[in-house]
């Protein structure tokens, strides 16, 4: 990328953050950065690069507000690690994303600072997908080159599928999340997207490193078991799991997946059918778990030593805080009740430690299906395994914003259903990339590695999305 | 007003507190100790919980404000702390324990939660033995059996102001760490919870890691008791040992008359947890309004997995226990008292002392071995305890300088030195105080201390006991005090024999004139001669 082809990018971009809202703040020093940037004589390996930052990372220069009211004046004191790493290497950030509060959400409308549109339906309102909804538009808007979103249970994965893009959310414990404003911590994973893979591959090659402030990225040690490359020659094994494929899905997707299956097949790689039974538990394993830990994670936004309060007495009923708590939005203080009804004396032992052993479960079943071994569980993998696999990135495509609004005040469950083909990987702590069917095409593929075989995954995508684009 | 209540209660406490036979009390203990690692036991901060009053919420970082996107960073000291401490007591170290959160709101917890251990705690089983011979229980020996130490965060702490109606906070003292340890209700009377807090403070003190202050709040003690069985009391809020005794006794008495009246089906049906107002148990909470916790395993904490052989490593570098260093002071060579033993392996409270017990301790049991070796089968134990832990402790006090700087000064080859001049009488008891007290002044004065010339200080100030006295001298002298003294009343008493004691008197000025350089001995032949005494 060119320093003028960034510089009218610059230039462009409040026109496009009054037609999409996906800014929660700008970057008005990105000029001047990436001036100072591109003149040094220092080789960045992200120069010229512009960026943007999923508002629920830390920034000490611009606010983090996880496009909450709580946090609505909120600026960190200091930086995520992945911030400084990308300045180190030369990227230029335009500024932070909106979001689904907290990352609570799969449409990217439940934000303080109002919905995000989608740039592939200009005029027409259409939801982006969540929870990194800024970040996706950004990249699909040609506003930035790359952008940081995060992905819990399809954050990054939905959106960009919803915007034609490539959205990759890498194993979990890769990117450190030092500076990652927690939703589910035991499945917030840092995503990077973009419109080209070599892009991808080079951000993901500054943030790939272990990081001492954060107790669940991984270590050296750990690291140096894991591939630096993809071990891949010759054909691939790609898995088809048989629970990805349910009744259901819209015609119009099964054909897309049925074409790039197709595709693959063509140029000579093998297809399987897998099985994964307790992928169906996946979306109760998920929400038990996440909702449990969000709860949790968020008892902290009490506005005593930042963010907002609540004036007079913060006190109803003898509860501590809950006037200043009540203006949390909706979506998110479903999840918080429903977590801490999971996390209560009487359901705990019900729902909590049921759904962590079944998601222990689910990771051997998925152990099973890979050739590669698995650094954390110690399996050795299957002689005869795949070497990825392949399924929808999501049930249905991007809708006015409108609807999605009326479907989900109805029923809640609607916007968890979105989630059905991303969160088992997310339980699993699996590689994954969505990418496009076609050009501006809204229904991705996802393609998923086993733990800690991110360069495989990386490495089919190019093979399969070379297909795909030429088709 | 304060003074009032203070007489009334103490007026309360002390009047003959008795357990009656047909009122069994059962008590467990519940003891949380704060750790003094140099850090908060997951973040860098420093930990210094008492810094409150010149800097609150000075020693915080973003993680102990609970800042978004920060992360808890295990603090490997604490783990090491709390393995030392269950090791001492037996108890066994679980091949993987856990951190899990308890939520509750309140303004002094930042996070919304305090990260314990609730599910897999850090240890489990062990015990202290109390006996009667050490720590004065009536019964011969008695097992407290402990059910589980769990590490776990402190909150900060809260002010809460009446006149403007607004708490302050200060978060100095929040993620410091604490180490939670619980007993079995073993305790059957007053005697055995006082000498088991005694005995656990001490060892928290001995293994270095806490300060073991009750009054500081370092030290916290919550006592579960019951009587006849009924329902579990938790008393709390226990600033310091004669409040726990007092609530302990309080609380007794108030169940006591609720079974004896009859209601106790009714009134000690629930537990409930009440404090210590200074003259009464108070309730605090019940079973209704208990909060539900929501315990979750924290998510981002790793299991704390310890191998069978860096357990084994800690308890080999761990120090010899208190018990072990009493009875070994208390048997032959040293034969020291058990109040002298105490002194010298219990630490006391430790901030005002100038001195930590494990240096005096080697102070006294090397300069012991050197005396011995000096005078051989003849030496007197009595001689180093008196001249350590008298003369020497005492004179640091009045001094107030610190044993580590003395110890320049008088290594314990200098001390066994003086010892055996004493022992040998070549220098009078008197002499050697003088000189001690001059050592110790000068040492503290002087900016470069050396190990001092014992033989040359004693011919410099000619304190060494004259072996040949003129008697004609002697006698000079005498006749002297005898002279001043000018009552020949006093003088017949004694000579008759009526009246003894005034000649240790005229002794005294005889040793005070001489310096103490004449044994009194022979003061005492020849006033005796001088006056014909006839006893």
């Amino acid at each position: 990328m060119s320093f003028k082809a960034a510089i009218s990018r610059l230039n462009r971009l409040p026109l496009i953050q009054k037609e999409y809202n996906f800014l929660t703040s700008v970057n008005h020093n990105a000029e001047r950065q990436l001036n100072e940037s591109s003149k040094s004589a220092v080789h960045y390996p992200l120069k010229n690069l512009l960026c943007a930052i999923k508002d629920n990372i830390a920034t000490s220069d611009l606010p983090t507000t996880c496009a909450s009211k709580v946090l609505e004046n909120y600026t960190s004191p200091f930086n995520a690690t992945i911030v400084d790493l990308l300045k180190t290497a030369g990227a230029v950030s335009i500024g932070k994303t909106n979001l689904d509060e907290f990352g609570m959400g799969s449409g990217g409308t439940n934000s303080h600072f109002g919905a995000t549109r989608n740039p592939l339906f200009p005029q027409q309102d259409f939801i982006v997908g969540g929870s990194s909804s800024g970040s996706a538009a950004a990249v699909a808007a040609d506003v930035v080159d790359f952008s940081i979103g995060t992905d819990t249970g399809g954050s990054v994965r939905l959106p960009a599928a919803f915007t034609s893009i490539y959205g990759f959310k890498p194993s979990y414990g890769r990117i450190s999340r030092y500076g990652v404003v927690a939703y589910a911590q035991s499945l917030d994973t840092v995503g990077i997207m973009s419109k080209s893979l070599d892009t991808i591959e080079k951000v993901f090659e500054v943030l790939n490193k272990s990081d001492q402030k954060d107790p669940t990225c991984l270590d050296d040690g750990i690291r140096s078991r894991l591939h630096t490359s993809s071990k891949l020659k010759g054909k691939l094994r790609v898995g088809l799991p048989l629970e990805f494929t349910p009744n259901g899905i819209p015609k119009e997707l099964q054909v897309k997946l049925l074409k790039v299956l197709e595709n693959i097949q063509e140029r000579g790689h093998e297809i399987f059918p897998v099985s994964i039974p307790d992928i169906k538990n996946s979306l109760p394993i998920y929400y038990t778990l996440a909702t449990a830990e969000a709860a949790s994670n968020l008892s902290r936004y009490d506005g005593v030593r930042y963010g907002m309060r609540e004036l007079g007495s913060d006190i109803i009923e003898d509860i501590l805080y809950a006037p200043t708590r009540a203006h949390l939005g909706q979506e998110v203080k479903n999840r918080i009740v429903l977590g801490n009804h999971n996390l209560s004396s009487e359901s705990f032992n019900n729902h909590y430690i049921k759904a962590q052993k079944l998601r222990v479960k689910l990771i051997d079943e998925f152990d099973h299906i890979f050739k590669c071994s698995n650094v954390l569980t110690g399996s050795e993998g299957n002689e005869q395994g795949v070497d990825v696999l392949l399924c929808l990135s999501s049930i249905g495509k991007p809708i006015p914003i409108t609807k999605y609004n009326n479907a989900t005040s109805k029923d809640p469950i609607n916007c968890y259903i979105n989630d059905i083909f991303t969160t088992p990987i997310s339980l699993a702590g699996l590689p994954a990339i969505s990418i496009p069917t076609g050009p501006s095409e809204t229904v991705g593929v996802q393609l998923v590695g086993q733990f800690g075989d991110d360069f495989t995954v990386l490495r089919a995508a190019r093979e399969i999305s070379k297909n795909i684009i030429t088709t | 007003m304060l003074r009032f209540t203070r007489h009334y209660v103490s007026t309360v406490g002390h009047k003959e507190f008795r357990l009656l036979p047909d009122f069994q009390l059962k008590c467990g203990l519940e003891i949380h100790t704060q750790l003094n690692t140099r850090n908060k036991l997951f973040s860098r901060s420093t930990n210094d919980p008492f810094d409150s009053y010149n800097a609150p919420n000075y020693h915080t970082s973003f993680f102990d404000v609970a800042l978004p996107g920060t992360l808890p960073k295990l603090n490997y000291e604490a783990i090491l702390y709390a393995t030392r401490l269950a090791v001492a007591l037996n108890s066994e170290v679980s091949s993987c324990s856990q951190f899990d959160r308890k939520h509750y709101f309140y303004g002094d917890q930042p996070l919304g939660y305090q990260i314990t251990q609730h599910y897999n705690p850090f240890s489990k089983g062990g015990f202290i033995e109390l006996t009667k011979a050490l720590d004065g229980i009536h019964q011969e020996r008695l097992h407290i059996d402990i059910l589980q130490l769990q590490i776990e965060q402190d909150t900060g702490k809260s002010i809460y102001k009446e006149t403007d109606q607004t708490s302050l906070i200060d978060l100095n003292r929040s993620n410091v760490p604490l180490i939670e340890m619980v007993t079995l209700p073993n305790f059957s009377d007053l005697k055995q919870i006082h000498s088991f807090i005694k005995k656990y403070q001490n060892l928290v003190r001995h293994l270095g890691i806490s300060t073991g202050d009750l009054e500081t709040g370092a030290m916290r003690v919550d006592v579960n008791m019951s009587v006849n069985d009924f329902c579990r009391v938790e008393l709390k809020n226990l600033p310091n040992t004669s409040s726990i005794m007092r609530a302990v006794e309080f609380e007794y008495k108030r169940q006591v008359d609720i079974i004896r009246s009859g209601d106790a089906a009714k009134l000690l049906k629930y537990s409930e947890t009440r404090g210590w107002n200074g003259s009464q148990t108070v309730k605090l909470r019940s079973k209704e309004t208990t909060i539900d916790y929501r315990y979750m395993p924290d998510p981002e904490l790793p299991c704390i997995t310890l191998s069978a052989e860096a357990v084994k490593g800690v308890k080999e570098s761990l120090p010899i226990l208190p018990d072990k260093i009493l009875h070994r002071l208390m048997a032959s060579p040293y034969d020291l008292s058990l109040k002298d033993a105490k002194i010298l392996a219990i630490n006391a409270n430790g901030h005002d002392q100038q001195y930590n017990q494990g240096e005096l301790l080697n102070f006294y049991i090397e300069t012991f071995a050197q005396y011995t070796a000096l005078v051989g089968s003849s030496f007197n134990a009595k001689l180093p305890t008196n001249w350590i832990i008298h003369e020497l402790l005492g004179n640091l006090n009045k001094l107030e300088f610190p044993l580590s700087s003395a110890l320049i000064a008088l290594p314990p080859s200098n001390f066994a030195e003086l010892l055996n001049l004493i022992h040998a009488k070549k220098i009078s008891s008197a002499s050697a105080k003088l000189l001690l007290f001059h050592i110790l002044e000068a040492a503290k004065r002087s900016d470069v201390v050396e190990p001092v010339n014992l033989q040359e200080l004693i011919a410099n100030f000619e304190l060494d006991a004259i072996q040949e006295v003129d008697p004609e001298e002697l006698r000079n002298i005498c006749l002297q005090i005898i002279s001043e003294v000018n009552s020949p009343k006093l003088l017949e008493g004694i000579a008759s024999g009526k009246k003894k004691g005034p000649l240790k008197y005229l002794v005294g000025q005889g040793m005070r004139l001489s310096q103490g350089r004449i044994k009194p001995q022979l003061f005492e032949d020849t006033f005796k001669q001088l006056l014909g005494v006839e006893w």
